[in-house]
């Protein structure tokens, strides 16, 4: 498979394609200002360039090591998995019996503190 | 011996794979995939004590693919919520309710899941919209404010919300692809807000179906 774009760009270092253009005259530079002289070197989609992935190439980063990782954010532990189900998360023992023991009132609570 | 063969294949086995995940990480999975935008994750909590807005949290914000995944794989799926909980993803900036600039014109395509669907189509229907709207797959997605989910007693609603009901083509070209990707065979309809916030939402009409 090959790599996407901007995974290509993050891990090769290319040399930018240039080319010399000599104007002698006014006439010859080009009337929009959307263009360079000798021709338009960059391309855009219309409304400017986008990043868009199609679902497939997403689902594929799902099993990424990057993806497995949990999030920085604190979240309200009333919203977080189950460890014991998620089997993505290395949970020691502690860990597990601490999460399995929270009641959902008790989440509740460490919500209304978040605000 | 039998117990020495297998030992030994799975001494051989571990050592390949070793080798094989030290040699061969795709290139993908070393950079993490930056987002057109930047959205945010909201939560509805349906804490009666609490106002309507200040029930509605926002809990972070992701700009690229894998920080979604991440949060994905930590949260709850929709279906695990409790009745009355919501999950919204919006553009950062835009808040999920009406009443924000980005959504006073605006309306939303509804998808209603019978109870019976919560279990088979409604955590696939939103990781679906989700990644549509993040990978930005629509035509016109200066025209997508984001998505929410409904956990509710009878119904469960996904509503993926645009920025200007007058806008037919880029609100048509929306909903089918939504319809299109997300398998539904039947019809779906789309709602003004403005229509929504004086009448009851099964009794809203559609300004346009596909």
């Amino acid at each position: 498979m090959s790599a996407s774009p901007i995974a290509r760009q993050a891990t090769h270092s290319q040399a930018i394609p240039s080319r010399r253009v000599l104007i002698t005259d006014p006439a010859q530079m080009p009337d929009v200002y959307s263009s360079t002289p000798g021709g338009t070197l960059y391309s855009t989609t219309p409304g400017g360039t986008r990043i868009v992935y199609e679902r497939s190439f997403m689902m594929s980063l799902r099993q990424s090591p990057i993806s497995q990782t949990p999030p920085k954010c604190p979240l309200p532990a009333g919203l977080m998995k189950n460890p014991a189900s998620g089997p993505h998360l290395q949970t020691s023992p502690a860990q597990k019996t601490r999460s399995n023991s929270i009641s959902f009132d008790e989440s509740q609570e460490t919500f209304s503190m978040d605000l | 011996m039998a117990g020495n063969t297998t030992e030994e294949v799975e001494g051989s086995t571990s050592t390949e794979t070793k080798t094989n995940t030290a040699a061969e990480i795709p290139p993908e999975f070393l950079i993490k995939h930056p987002l057109q935008n930047t959205w945010s994750l909201w939560f509805y909590d349906n804490d009666r004590n609490k106002t309507w807005e200040e029930n509605l949290i926002e809990l972070t914000s992701f700009d690229t693919v894998e920080d979604f995944w991440r949060l994905y794989h930590h949260i709850k799926l929709p279906s695990e919520l409790r009745q009355g909980h919501d999950y919204a993803v919006f553009k950062q900036g835009i808040r999920p309710m009406w009443e924000d600039d980005a959504n006073k014109m605006g309306g939303r395509w509804l998808i209603s899941l019978e109870k019976k669907q919560r279990t088979s189509d409604l955590d696939r229907f939103w990781l679906d919209v989700v990644l549509l709207l993040i990978g930005e797959n629509f035509e016109h997605p200066e025209e997508i404010c984001g998505a929410v989910v409904n956990v509710r007693a009878k119904i469960d609603k996904i509503g993926v919300w645009t920025a200007d009901t007058s806008k037919q083509h880029a609100n048509l070209e929306i909903g089918r692809k939504l319809k299109e990707q997300l398998g539904i065979h039947g019809k779906i309809g789309f709602q003004v807000h403005r229509d929504t916030m004086v009448k009851h939402s099964s009794a809203t009409k559609n300004l346009y179906t596909v």
